[in-house]
């Protein structure tokens, strides 16, 4: 069963084309990164998703439920981060839990605090005098002490430093660990997910390829080499990805080694020191997607 | 569930709504002072020329107050929402959208109705104080249009909040300045009493279309 299932979806903004028959599905209990570069249409989906834009066409069910009508009791089962750690500034931490706590059944009054009180603010302190990481903190405690059976985070690493992103993945973890709970996570800061997705979806140009972490990362492979002066590299069929600084070259294929080397030499190309790097999620976005 | 939506509806309106009963009470005032000194310094004759003959209003400082409390309750209610497009948070609550956008307007038009009430109550207690019950009660229907106007101007206001396209929020600016305007037509006691069932439909009118501007707003182009 898919918490997330989106067939031939296409969706226009200004008459420009967004996506144009995208369709992939995030299975239950998995941990899904959405990757892209910027303006790909990354929170696009997440408020198809969650029925705050109708596509063109298609069709997105999330749970089960068309997106773009989903009823109140499936929202209650749908924790959701919007875009920039929003949350409502004129409350204060405790109108915050007491708010939100009516509305759901399973909320877990303990877990707000556990994750808010790690912050040593008063309950009285106003959301509108938190910083952006202190807010995170506060919109996170909304969202785990829901419950919920899914997870939409769009950008949760948004204006956080290094400490609240790691902070965020804990929770993330011990989330995701407790069992039969799905993740749907967007973030510009593509290191973080390695730590945390199991399936990626890169979105680039309106489309969308969807692999299990594991495979990307021992199935696609990052080279570096020293080239001859004057020499330049091309992407083309086997080089997928090409970052060029003076004469050293990084590269990135599916390629094994023996098949770049003659591919190289077909080119006309004598690698000097050629071998194989290792390779973070961050390199293999870069080396799939490109740097702009 | 609705107990915890009026709960975030006060805590936005609350220090506007407490003004805004201040001022309400300071103009209610004002007439009481106004009637006050009228009535020493001229004679009673005069005083009752003025208002039977004349149709003079002595409560005049309430004409445009419901108005603009109606659009400053409609900003301090729907800016903090629309400003970021954090009402995504209240729409992806587990409550029927309409219902708690419903809700919502119910609240705002709740604050303002008690500010109507406290106008119309004190205005006729200091019109009794002074003057014949019949031309105390006769200020009752002049006054209505204008606290009527305060209503269409709330629900116009969060027309043009949640409206997400330009052109319509043009065309709901021209329509309710039109329809708010025609509130304040003609001057005297009762003027507008003829209309007055008219004027009292447009406020569930407004009411339903907001409804449809907020689908709109729902849906409204986030790239």
């Amino acid at each position: 069963m898919n918490a997330i299932e989106v067939q031939n979806l296409c969706h226009r903004y200004k008459g420009k084309s967004v996506y144009e028959d995208l369709s992939f599905s995030v299975p239950r209990g998995s941990v899904c990164g959405l990757l892209g570069k910027n303006g790909q249409g990354k929170t696009t989906l997440v408020n198809i998703l969650m029925g705050f834009l109708k596509p063109v066409s298609g069709r997105c069910l999330v749970l089960g439920e068309n997106s773009h009508n989903l009823s109140p009791s499936l929202r209650k089962r749908v924790g959701l981060l919007h875009e920039g750690h929003q949350a409502y500034e004129f409350m204060t931490i405790a109108q915050t839990e007491t708010f939100f706590s009516r509305w759901y059944p399973d909320w877990n009054r303990d877990i707000f605090y556990d994750l808010v009180n790690r912050m040593g603010l008063s309950p009285g302190h106003k959301i509108r005098q938190m910083s952006c990481g202190q807010r995170s903190q506060v919109v996170l405690g909304v969202i785990m002490a829901q419950n919920p059976d899914l997870l939409i985070l769009d950008d949760y690493s948004m204006g956080l430093d290094a400490g609240y992103r790691r902070l965020f993945l804990d929770v993330l973890h011990d989330f995701v660990a407790a069992g039969d709970k799905t993740v749907f996570v967007t973030s510009h800061i593509v290191q973080d997910l390695e730590q945390l997705v199991d399936t990626l979806l890169f979105l680039d140009q309106g489309r969308i390829t969807q692999t299990p972490l594991k495979d990307f990362m021992t199935s696609f492979k990052k080279f570096t080499f020293t080239a001859e002066k004057g020499q330049v590299l091309q992407k083309d069929t086997v080089i997928t990805g090409l970052e060029q600084r003076g004469n050293r070259i990084t590269l990135y294929t599916y390629g094994e080694m023996d098949d770049l080397k003659s591919h190289l030499a077909g080119l006309g190309i004598r690698p000097k020191d050629l071998q194989q790097s290792p390779m973070s999620l961050e390199d293999g976005f870069i080396g799939l997607m490109g740097k702009y | 569930m609705w107990q915890s939506l009026f709960m975030k509806e006060w805590l936005k309106l609350r220090w506007y709504f407490t003004a805004a009963f201040l001022v309400h009470l300071g103009a209610a005032l004002k007439i009481l002072l106004d009637i006050r000194q009228i009535i020493l310094m001229e004679h009673g004759e005069m005083v009752w020329y003025q208002a039977i003959h004349l149709h003079t209003l002595f409560y005049g400082p309430l004409r445009y107050l419901p108005l603009i409390t109606g659009l400053v309750l409609a900003a301090a209610q729907f800016m903090p929402e629309v400003s970021g497009r954090r009402m995504r948070i209240s729409l992806h609550l587990p409550m029927d959208q309409n219902r708690m956008l419903f809700l919502c307007l119910l609240a705002g038009l709740f604050h303002l109705g008690v500010l109507a009430v406290l106008d119309l109550l004190l205005t006729a207690a200091i019109l009794l104080w002074y003057f014949p019950h019949e031309l105390a009660l006769a200020s009752l229907p002049t006054l209505l249009p204008w606290i009527n106007a305060g209503f269409i101007a709330y629900l116009g206001a969060v027309h043009l909040l949640l409206e997400p396209s330009w052109p319509r929020r043009v065309f709901y600016a021209l329509v309710f300045t039109a329809l708010s305007s025609l509130h304040f037509a003609g001057s005297g006691y009762g003027w507008l009493t003829p209309a007055l069932p008219f004027f009292l439909l447009l406020s569930p009118l407004a009411l339903l279309g907001v409804l449809d501007t907020g689908r709109r707003f729902r849906q409204g182009g986030v790239s």
